[in-house]
């Protein structure tokens, strides 16, 4: 067996819009599933009591949907009810947001509940808000006890953005296999791929967790 | 707007059958991947550094791979590299291997390295050998801290199973696509796709969330 990565070098620009988009669809849908997250876990945690069992739905059921039938119901489905056509980015961007939004409740959730309750007490005791305990007292312990949670989400996330191939987003996964069927030199376009995604997956993970090693010691109580 | 959902009822025993691969599919990945996860788990821990070194880099590129990628060079590459022509099932289910094996791996070093050294120590201390500390004292008390992982990397492959889809195996995502394309009735196979894929993955959530309660470490 002979390699020509030739094929890599002369299709640079084709497979680098690829990484372009995933990169983009990485970063706006890891943005947009954070903010939405923290709300949905807000609402589990604080919101009216009637609301409650609707989010515990929404985030078991995105538990129990493959992302593969989200984005494909999304990009397909949706329109037909909705009446709007979306572009594929677009259609990814919603579908990864909707089904990663529920992941990002969890470890909001998980990370707010880890903080003992005695110390939620003893702020109202002190005659804090609720505002203020969730601001001020809860939070800032909450938020470093999760990052590594959330590190991991986002090296799920970048991974998720490739199944949005499924539904002919340009990415860097559609591109590969666009070129790999063209060229008829699988083993040289994927083994760039894998390449591609390790380097952006590992150091995201382990960037995390080094950063969560620096600041830990701010989430003990 | 009009939906034509008898669509679905016609076409129950394909997607009977497919929602059968897919769970068959699910059960046939992880008997192979937990020996296997442990055999490379031990590789990593106990063997030649040369060896561990291997497993360490076997664990850590797939776990950082995009199931996807994974599953279309094994579609690609696997025939070229060894010479057979697998069927897309055995490609599937090579591919899902590959990437659960990676990550069971994982799951079951960090149990066995979850158990204080203290307890092996003691246990050496008694006069076990080091292969009974390790069988009679860690692995009991490592199963059961692994038992929630494992689950939820169960509930994970159960979900992923829909990504074989792209090299034609015949589970449930694929077959749903299919009969969308032949019938033309999308919003109403794609709905049924979802509630297929959430009637059975629903129950296995909360299971996870149960033994995750139950499982839970007090030392």
């Amino acid at each position: 067996m002979d390699f020509d990565f030739s094929v890599i070098t002369d299709h640079l620009s084709f497979l680098g819009s690829g990484i372009a988009i995933t990169l983009l669809l990485s970063v706006l849908s890891g943005t947009t599933s954070l903010i939405a997250g923290f709300f949905v876990a807000l609402f589990r945690l604080y919101g009216p009591r009637w609301l409650k069992p609707l989010v515990v739905l929404y985030i078991d059921s995105m538990r129990a949907i493959p992302v593969l039938v989200v984005l494909v119901w999304t990009f397909f489905a949706l329109p037909i009810i909705a009446g709007v056509t979306m572009s594929p980015f677009m259609a990814a961007l919603i579908g990864l947001t909707v089904h990663l939004a529920a992941y990002a409740a969890e470890i909001v959730r998980a990370g707010v509940e880890s903080v003992r309750p005695g110390q939620s007490r003893a702020a109202l005791a002190l005659g804090m808000s609720r505002a203020q305990i969730v601001r001020r007292i809860v939070m800032p312990q909450a938020l470093v006890r999760m990052l590594p949670a959330f590190g991991s989400l986002l090296s799920i996330t970048i991974k998720d953005t490739a199944i949005a191939s499924v539904i002919a987003v340009l990415e860097l996964m559609r591109q590969s296999e666009t070129l790999a069927g063209q060229s008829f030199q699988p083993i040289e376009v994927f083994s760039f791929a894998m390449l591609v995604y390790f380097l952006m997956l590992f150091p995201v993970t382990r960037g995390v967790d080094m950063f969560y090693r620096r600041v830990a010691h701010l989430g003990r109580s | 707007m009009t939906f034509d959902w008898s669509v679905v009822w016609q076409h129950r025993d394909a997607l009977m059958a497919a929602t059968g691969t897919t769970i068959l599919l699910t059960f046939a990945t992880m008997a192979i991947a937990v020996p296997c996860g442990i055999m490379v788990a031990a590789l990593r821990l106990y063997a030649w550094k040369p060896v561990r070194a291997l497993a360490t880099s076997y664990v850590e590129l797939f776990r950082n791979l995009p199931l996807i990628l994974v599953v279309y060079w094994a579609f690609y590459v696997l025939p070229i590299m060894t010479g057979l022509g697998l069927s897309p099932l055995a490609t599937g289910l090579a591919a899902l291997v590959l990437n659960v094996t990676a990550y069971n791996a994982e799951t079951f070093r960090a149990g066995i390295n979850s158990i204080r050294r203290g307890q092996v120590e003691a246990a050496m201390a008694l006069g076990m050998s080091r292969l009974q500390a390790l069988r009679r004292v860690v692995l009991p008390q490592a199963l059961r801290r692994i038992m929630p992982v494992l689950a939820s990397t169960w509930v994970s492959l159960f979900k992923d199973t829909s990504l074989v889809s792209v090299i034609a195996v015949t589970e449930l995502a694929y077959v749903a696509m299919q009969i969308r394309a032949q019938t033309f009735r999308v919003l109403e196979m794609l709905t049924a796709m979802a509630a297929i894929y959430w009637l059975l993955g629903y129950p296995q959530a909360k299971l996870v969330d149960w033994m995750q309660r139950r499982f839970a470490v007090t030392e």
